[in-house]
């Protein structure tokens, strides 16, 4: 493997990096090339990749709330710098994807004929993650040339590395209003890692109708109404997760092995080896050993 | 370079299971100096090949490898073939025999299905050592049915000392679950209405290893109490194992999706404490 093809590598194991567990996996990629310069260099375009995927959050500068970091809050410029958005506070930041740091604030003036409805959502997103969340962050874009619905992204971390176990829920809604749509997406990730490695991924897609009343109120009662929808469906899909928990240990766990055999009863062992094997094998007693 | 084994180890402990294969081959692309440290030391999930010679099946590790070729317990033969391929000694392979059909039994009554292989290899020192293989794979038949694998690998080493014999145990089990699901039938009654155009998809996917040892003495007969030996302590491991992968498959993951967010209104429960408080104070007045 020459130099390029190495860090391509270490690339897409940084990109599995489960919750929290970045910076462990760049210490063991780090050991791995053993050369800090090339990886700087090299594995800048995975780490920036990875934040922005999987929603990273950032203290924003001169505010006391976080926002996201993703590919809805990138400002697109013909900048040299690239930036992003909290459109909380309207301010933009740059941010460095090793050190998860924002610096260099500058305010933001946001598209006016949308910001009236994107206040409202942010408003009735910060209550319903207060009701639901135990350390979420959410951020909500106003349409832009890309993207004509309004983006709501939600994300809530809980890392306890001296347990062994970290989670991430991540969700993202596009909320059109000419069209009366919501689309939206839950991703899980869960690790556990005490004497073994086991995790839990799932992907949830919902999309669902804004009902005319709703769409056709003031921003303010249809923010409400539309993020009351949200939380229904992320209640549902929670609670139909626990009956996925169930049928996989009911169905598909005892039909791949059996907690005791049909007879209710271990195995006699002696009854097992004994009938085909006692006088075929008595010759050879001792053979494995000194006795 | 202890420590950059030691940091391949690490990575696999964090790296998705359901990528292992994958991982494992890019890092002995990245370090092949230590592909056998790597290789030795990392379970992958079990490879199911076909023994030509009885029809039987059989499984692949790095246990019954020699080069590109594997060994099948039944017939004792590699594929593809090879000249001098790596075999235990005339009386090894004896027991051998006997233990694969000792486990096949267990295999049976436990899995009821799957395939199961024993191999065992002389150690220099005298004794002998030994891996017991069992796979067991549900196919769906429709893709809403849920699917899985369990591939258990229970690697052993004896000495015998007098009447006794000392073994230790290394068992791991690998486990994958994934279900897929449409959208749910609209449940009539006291359920919240959907929404009106509601559509959802989605899959849930488990996946892990988990890993364990022991240490024990049993007394001995003859050789086939090598079998019962461990065929005890196979069985009590993997019992043992069997209800631990239940508690964090389906409890620690879910208790750890439910600290992230809570079906119930958590503004309504501070308040109700509240409340609570309050009453608690006033009656006390």
């Amino acid at each position: 493997m020459d130099q390029a093809e190495r860090i391509d590598a270490v690339s897409s194991f940084l990109l599995q990096s489960p919750p929290g567990e970045i910076n462990d996996v760049l210490n063991d990629v780090r050991n791995i090339i053993a050369d800090d310069a090339l990886l700087q260099e090299g594995i800048l375009p995975s780490l920036r990749e990875y934040n922005i995927a999987q929603f990273t959050t950032v203290d924003v500068p001169e505010t006391n709330h976080q926002s996201i970091i993703s590919e809805a809050a990138r400002i697109v410029a013909e900048e040299s710098e690239e930036r992003f958005l909290d459109p909380r506070s309207k301010t933009t930041f740059v941010f460095d994807h090793l050190t998860l740091e924002a610096s260099k604030p500058e305010p933001y003036e946001l598209d006016t004929p949308h910001e009236e409805a994107r206040v409202s959502l942010e408003k009735a997103a910060l209550t319903y993650l207060a009701s639901h969340f135990l350390d979420g962050t959410v951020s909500v874009f106003a349409p832009s040339e890309l993207q004509e619905a309004f983006t709501l992204q939600i994300v809530a971390n809980k890392y306890n590395p001296t347990n062994f176990w970290s989670g991430r829920w991540r969700s993202e809604y596009l909320v059109n209003l000419s069209d009366k749509r919501v689309k939206g997406k839950i991703l899980l990730n869960v690790h556990y890692y005490e004497q073994g490695n086991v995790q839990l991924e799932t992907t949830h897609n919902i999309s669902f109708n804004i009902p005319a009343a709703a769409a056709s109120a003031a921003p303010a009662t249809a923010a409400s109404k539309i993020i009351a929808l949200i939380e229904d469906e992320e209640s549902r899909y929670q609670v139909s997760l626990n009956e996925t928990y169930r049928e996989m240990g009911e169905r598909t766990f005892k039909g791949l092995r059996r907690a005791l055999p049909l007879t209710r009863q271990k195995i006699d062992w002696d009854k097992v080896t004994g009938y085909k094997l006692g006088a075929e094998l008595s010759s050879s007693k001792g053979v494995f050993g000194s006795s | 370079m202890a420590d950059l084994v030691d940091s391949m180890l690490d990575l696999m402990r964090r790296l998705p299971p359901t990528r292992t294969e994958e991982n494992v081959a890019t890092l002995v692309d990245l370090c092949p100096d230590y592909a056998d440290d790597l290789l030795g030391s990392v379970d992958q999930p079990l490879r199911v090949l076909l023994d030509k010679a009885t029809g039987k099946e059989y499984l692949a590790c790095d246990y019954n490898r020699d080069g590109e070729s594997y060994r099948s317990p039944w017939s004792n033969e590699y594929d593809p073939y090879i000249e001098d391929g790596t075999v235990p000694s005339a009386k090894l392979r004896k027991l051998e025999i006997a233990a694969n059909e000792a486990f096949d039994t267990y295999r049976e009554l436990y899995f009821e299905g799957g395939a199961s292989s024993v191999y065992l290899w002389d150690l220099e020192d005298g004794g002998f050592a030994g891996v017991v293989l069992f796979k067991k794979t549900m196919t769906p038949a429709t893709a809403q049915e849920p699917s899985g694998s369990w591939d258990s690998i229970h690697v052993f080493e004896t000495a015998e000392r007098g009447r006794q014999a000392h073994y230790k145990l290394t068992s791991t089990v690998m486990l994958q679950l994934i279900t897929r699901r449409g959208t749910e039938p609209v449940v009539s009654g006291s359920e919240k209405k959907n929404p009106e155009g509601l559509r959802t998809d989605g899959e849930v996917t488990l996946s892990g290893s988990m890993t364990r040892q022991t240490e024990q003495d049993w007394p001995i007969q003859d050789a086939s109490s090598h079998i019962t030996n461990t065929g005890k302590m196979i069985e009590e491991m993997e019992i043992k194992m069997r209800g631990l992968l239940q508690e964090v498959y389906f409890g620690k993951t879910r208790d750890i999706v439910h600290d992230l967010r809570s079906v119930e209104d958590l503004e309504k429960t501070r308040r109700q404490k509240e409340l609570q408080k309050e009453l608690v104070g006033f009656i006390k007045r």
